[in-house]
């Protein structure tokens, strides 16, 4: 257990929760001050505030936790290189990181680092990382680059580079990511709204610095870390001693023998008050296509956060403080050269739904020891980037396609929404039909497929996007072969699916991963989303649950029979046709 | 003119009597009826008018405060209600922005999946679809689907409809076809459409903000005529207007149409009398700070005016609402708050609330856990003798009770413990303060900080000193203020447009600007005209949401009256590079400026009131009522000093008074640390002097 904090409970809490209204506002105003829909609309983007050596003290509320999870990891690769190159940090110092294999993960995800001075001490770095529209990988936009060979097919690799040197702009720097990324004004944009939020964080930093002084904010770090040390390690102490172990599997890319259906292994130990993970037994690294997940960034976020929220839910512990405290108690070890610690220079870019599918691993291998916190089998999500020309200039957008949750102990799974470690929003339909040449024709729930249980799985969604001009989409998703997990009796969820509609009504199906294809004016991208597994026997579900259903349209009376043993007659459940059923 | 205001709060109905002329006053209070709350309003009345001496149809006006359309929406408790909307677009009102509300649970509710305004079956779809960028009609609207749909519903029994149809706020025609197709259908059925309620772009937020006005129109369409008739059988024949989100009344035959518009306006009211009480004394640069038991309130006035939310940031119940609404911030700190250790042994203060029942330890009703108000007993800020005016009686020992439980807990002591509860407390009400001045560029000091609301002039002081605010001014009848602010404010309509106007054209843009607000300059004015408002006493504002081309928040700019032209557009964009520059420390030279939304704002000005007779004022020998040991933090720590306790209403007019000092009135209690000092104002207002943090 953490030592006793050397500070008073009341100056901790005053300090702690101006460290959290920072945090807040630097991401309020990140997403108010950028230009891409990836950041303002779909908040892909991160905020933070770290110590000295990039412990994270405090996160923006806002933001996707893909984001603002790795930004220690940013920072404590950002020191390590500086300090083998032997650069010093200065004030009016800006960094720029996007180094997959030291944090970021993958290259779209830039970060930028504000180091906080105080009286001539590093004292800690505001820091804000975003997803960018493009990196200047092979096709347009900065998802479903899925045919990368290594990371330098990826893009533009920056590593610890001060794009601003004790307040002078690096110019050299800036006209090379200029002349090297479609949509310039767009990403550069979206970088000066970053580095104008690490300002105003940096800017409050110091002000609480002089406030209460480096002595008493470091004393309250310190007891904010071991807070929320101290709540993680009683969650972890109250789940039963044990191995737990679960697997899933990968679509990879379809149809490629080599590179498909690839394993997830998940082996928890959990004794006493901390959990080892061990990912002994997933598939070795893909080393020619970029669906590896690096270790600090992916694999370490999508296991932390998935613990964080099955053990403490905040819908059951309320807010707690996010901060490196929290990942204390667990270890994780990965086999170097596997899937989940891939080696430098494997491709990375599209490893986004491989670590949400991670993050659902682990989910079901703590299933067994805390069934009533977890939820079935999630549906996975999906990234296309659309994109196209307009004279000499390319426009470039990226969408999420939304999953589903599995059923849970009490309740049903969640239709239609981002799951496990990714948070992010959809575009308006009225915004994006205003900007560029898409027009949505479908969105709505995907109606018949659901995990039947007691408590069903989510329902997904059903999107398309229609190309007013020709144009194209590079697609990255999951979940084409392999359904989401059913749970104690429960059914398995529904598999996705995408294709490509043509103007007279012909529809080819796609795979989960698409390099860029063209798409002529008139045809659509159609994305008919996954279905979460069912958790507990259908046969136990509450007829009055299976009418809701059928009469909402969701389900038929016919799957209400078969899947439900539930008899409908007329718009109510026939109670003695659906005992018979059931008997 | 005879004004009664009236305020239905969660424990008690306030009222006030004003004749505007004499600036004569009456308040009256009753405990609130929830099962009908016209009962306690109309009752009220009836008493109000005894108290005054007024005969009843002599009032001209009741400006009522009401929360049936809040508690409507928060108790989910609203009309069966249906949706006729696009076809291939059922769900979006269950899919929403496809982010869950928590980011870190698995077993966590989503409301509009779990509480849905509107259940599947009774979203219907029909063919027919518009598209940027001027609404041009892709598909036709099929106008017998509209009346399948229609029968539908009516034979599903839903008492209300929403129409919502993407891009309506290009072009209305297709929702206000529809709309007379159903009422062809179903006559009696409650419709509303997305482009009459909040005619803007972003779907899923329109439609929610439309089916929640469907939702509780029923509710409140009935709420409001029975009040209406219950009056007039009384013999009030006063025109009913009601308070809106928006800061401004409206008459009650427009809430019933939109009652979407009053879901936040009992704050609304509040800040509206802090602004009135801060003019009292000559000032228009505050901030207005309303504790109550559970939450408090913060809004912002500058220049005598409050600054409006960001339609972005407005939602209730966990739903977003797209509404006009006065930029009020809410925090669960108040008197009730609960102070413990969280699971890891962090020293918490709220958001978890005694309430009323069982309420703090003080209270005797069964409370055991330390509150705020528990805090301020110990320290001897409350007269346990003489509390709401000697209403009730104060448990000391309680409180002490309680307070030392959590005192060994944290191994501190009695008094360290209790002044920690209100440290925290008030930590967190400066954090939410510097949400809306600092991180938008607004200097605190700049401000005087009103405090009303049973508690707000209890912890006033310590707030104003965290945040470096110099004055403090607590209202003549703090527990009153929003009941004042229902008779202090004016009619007050609002319209906007989405518009998309380029600086690349300024030319053009200042065109279709003047044309569109002058187009809806003209509707404003033929609604105040049709409430019975002379040209001379009504008022336009007119603003526009601006925002750099590309992004996707906006900054609200004031657009001057009367027509544009290139020049004064220029102006325009000038000013909002100074806002952004205010607001996020930098501006992008260079890039194009768009205007999103055209707003305009219509007032009706209601009659001034005059300033409240205050009196003579007394001497401080008089209001000395005895002395209170109350301990304060002093650089070298807590001390406990011998406290004078005064009478508010004897207080001498012009007079400063030293603190330490303890003012009593019925309705709170005021604090003056020893830094601080004070006069009461003939204004009416108490206007505290914040000492230095020493």
């Amino acid at each position: 257990m953490p030592e006793t904090p050397r500070i008073d409970p009341v100056s901790a809490s005053v300090i702690q929760g101006a460290l959290q209204s920072i945090a807040i506002e630097m991401g309020y105003k990140l997403m108010r001050m950028s230009y891409s829909s990836i950041i303002r609309e779909s908040e892909d983007f991160g905020a933070a505030l770290t110590d000295a050596t990039g412990r994270q003290i405090a996160e923006s509320m806002q933001s996707t936790p893909l984001q603002s999870g790795p930004i220690a990891g940013y920072v404590e690769n950002v020191l390590k290189v500086l300090a083998e190159r032997g650069e010093t940090i200065a004030p009016g110092d800006v960094i720029m990181h996007n180094d997959p294999y030291g944090g970021a993960s993958h290259g779209p995800d830039i970060a930028f680092l504000v180091p906080v001075f105080w009286e001539g001490e590093l004292a800690g770095f505001s820091a804000t990382t975003a997803h960018h529209l493009d990196v200047g990988a092979q096709t347009p936009g900065s998802a479903g680059i899925v045919d990368a060979i290594d990371v330098y097919a990826e893009g533009l690799q920056f590593k610890a580079i001060k794009v601003v040197e004790g307040g002078r702009r690096n110019a050299a720097v800036w006209q090379i990511l200029r002349d090297n990324v479609r949509a310039p004004k767009l990403v550069v944009g979206d970088m000066e709204a970053q580095i104008a939020a690490c300002e105003i964080g940096a800017e409050r930093f110091r002000a609480l610095l002089a406030e209460h002084g480096p002595a008493r904010v470091t004393a309250a770090i310190d007891a904010l870390m071991d807070h929320s040390e101290t709540l993680m390690r009683r969650a972890i102490a109250a789940v039963p001693d044990g191995v737990y172990r679960a697997t899933t599997m990968l679509d990879g890319f379809e149809g490629d023998p080599e590179r498909s259906d690839l394993t997830l292994a998940v082996t928890l130990t959990v004794a006493g008050d901390s959990i080892d993970v061990d990912l002994t037994g997933t598939s070795p690294q893909v080393s020619d296509r970029p669906i590896n997940m690096p270790f600090t960034g992916t694999t370490d976020i999508a296991i932390w956060l998935t613990l964080r929220s099955i053990l403490l839910d905040s819908a059951v512990h309320g807010v707690i403080p996010q901060n490196s405290g929290l990942t204390r108690p667990v270890t994780i070890r990965a086999p170097k050269g596997c899937l989940a610690n891939p080696s430098f220079p494997a491709p990375v870019i599209a490893r986004f739904t491989g670590g949400n599918q991670l993050a659902d691993t682990v989910m079901k291998a703590l299933a067994q020891a805390v069934p009533g916190q977890v939820s079935a089998g999630i549906g996975n999500l999906k990234v296309i980037a659309f994109s196209g020309l307009q004279g000499e200039s390319h426009w470039v957008h990226m969408e999420i396609f939304e999953g589903s949750y599995g059923g849970r102990e009490g309740m049903d799974g969640m239709d239609a929404v981002d799951t496990l470690y990714a948070n992010t929003r959809n575009n308006p339909i009225e915004d994006i039909e205003t900007h560029l040449p898409l027009r949505v024709t479908r969105y709505e729930l995907r109606e018949g497929v659901a995990g039947a249980g007691r408590w069903r799985g989510g329902f997904g969604s059903v999107r398309a996007f229609e190309f007013l001009e020709n144009g194209g989409g590079s697609v990255e998703g999951e979940g084409h072969r392999y359904a989401p997990w059913g749970f104690l009796g429960g059914a398995e969820g529904g598999t996705s699916r995408l294709g490509i509609a043509a103007a007279d009504g012909g529809f080819t199906d796609l795979p989960s991963k698409v390099s860029y294809r063209a798409a002529k004016a008139g045809e659509s991208f159609v994305a008919f989303g996954p279905a979460g597994g069912g958790y507990g026997n259908p046969f136990e579900r509450d007829p009055a649950a299976v009418l809701d259903d059928v009469l909402d349209g969701l389900i038929s009376e016919e799957t209400a029979r078969e899947s439900y043993g539930v008899a409908i007659s007329g718009r109510s459940v026939d109670a003695e046709a659906t005992a018979a059923l059931r008997a | 003119m005879r004004l009664i205001g009236v305020d239905v709060g969660g424990t008690f109905t306030d009222l006030v009597c004003v004749e505007t002329e004499s600036g004569a006053l009456t308040i009256h209070k009753v405990p609130t009826t929830p099962h009908d709350p016209s009962e306690a309003v109309l009752n009220g009345i009836l008493e109000l008018c005894e108290l005054a001496g007024v005969a009843r149809e002599s009032v001209d006006r009741v400006l009522h405060g009401t929360t049936t359309a809040t508690n409507a929406i928060l108790e989910h408790d609203g009309a069966l209600t249906g949706l006729i909307t696009n076809e291939g677009y059922r769900d979006i009102l269950h899919i929403g922005r496809h982010q869950r509300p928590q980011h870190y649970s698995i077993r966590q509710e989503v409301p509009w999946q779990d509480r849905p305004l509107v259940k599947r079956r009774h979203r219907k779809v029909v063919a027919g679809r518009m598209a940027p960028p001027e609404g041009r009609v892709l598909v036709p609207l099929d106008e017998a689907g509209v009346r399948a749909a229609a029968r539908e519903l009516r034979e599903e029994g839903v008492e209300a409809i929403a129409i919502c149809f993407l891009f309506s706020y290009l072009d209305p025609a297709h929702e206000q076809r529809a709309r007379e197709i159903v009422l062809e259908e179903y006559p009696e059925v409650f419709v509303t459409t997305s482009a009459e309620v909040s005619p803007q772009f972003r779907e899923f937020e329109r439609f929610t903000t439309t089916a929640m006005n469907a939702f509780i129109g029923p509710k409140v369409r009935r709420y409001v005529s029975r009040l209406e008739e219950r009056l007039a059988e009384n013999g009030l024949t006063a025109d009913l207007h009601i308070m809106g989100s928006n800061g401004g009344v409206a008459t009650a035959r427009m809430v019933c149409e939109l009652p979407v518009m009053t879901l936040l306006s009992g704050p609304a009211a509040g800040i509206i009398g802090g602004a009135w009480a801060g003019a009292l004394s000559g000032r228009d640069s505050l901030i207005t700070f309303d504790v109550g038991g559970t939450s408090a309130d913060i809004g912002i006035v500058r220049d005598g005016a409050f600054a409006e939310a960001s339609a972005r940031d407005t939602s209730i119940a966990g739903f977003p609402l797209m509404v006009p609404m006065i930029d009020i911030h809410t925090i669960g700190a108040g008197g009730g708050s609960i102070a413990h250790l969280d699971a890891g042994g962090a020293f918490r203060v709220g958001p978890r609330s005694a309430g009323a029942v069982p309420g703090p330890a003080a209270y005797r009703r069964g409370g055991t856990k330390p509150t705020v108000t528990d805090a301020n007993v110990v320290l001897g800020r409350l007269d346990a003798g003489n509390f709401l005016g000697g209403a009730m009686s104060l448990d000391v020992d309680a409180a002490g009770r309680v307070i030392d439980g959590l005192a060994a807990e944290l191994g501190l002591s009695r008094l360290e413990t209790a002044e920690g509860i209100l440290t925290l407390v008030n930590a967190n009400m400066a954090n939410l303060v510097r949400s809306r001045t600092v991180q938008k560029g607004l200097d605190p000091r700049s401000f005087a900080l009103v405090a009303f609301g049973g508690g707000g002039p209890l912890q006033a002081v310590d707030v104003a000193a965290m945040l470096d605010i110099p004055e403090v001014i607590v209202p003549p009848a703090p527990g009153i203020t929003s009941a004042m602010g229902l008779v202090a404010t004016d009619m007050k309509y609002d319209l906007v447009r989405t518009a998309f106007l380029s600086s690349l054209d300024a030319e053009g843009a200042a065109a279709r600007a003047t044309a569109t607000l002058d187009a809806m300059q003209a509707e404003l004015a033929a609604r105040l005209a049709a409430d019975g408002f002379a040209e001379a006493d009504t008022a336009f504002e007119r603003s526009g949401d601006v925002r750099y081309v590309g992004q996707g928040y906006e900054l609200r700019v004031a657009i001057p009256a009367g027509p544009l032209d290139a020049a004064a557009m220029e102006a325009l964009f000038e000013v909002f590079t100074g806002l952004h520059r205010a607001e996020y420390g930098r501006i992008n030279p260079g890039n194009p400026i768009e205007i999103v939304n055209l707003r305009v704002s219509a007032a009706g000005r209601m009659p001034v009131l005059g300033r409240p007779a205050v009196g003579q004022g007394g001497s401080l020998k008089a209001a000395l009522l005895g002395h209170r040991p109350c301990t304060f933090r002093m650089a070298t720590g807590l001390e406990t000093l011998e406290t004078p306790v005064y009478l508010r209403g004897s207080l001498p007019l012009g007079e400063r008074i030293a603190g330490p000092a303890i003012i009593v009135q019925k309705d709170t209690t005021s604090i003056l640390r020893p830094q601080d000092s004070m006069v009461a104002d003939p204004g009416g207002n108490l206007l505290i002097q914040v000492g230095g943090k020493d």
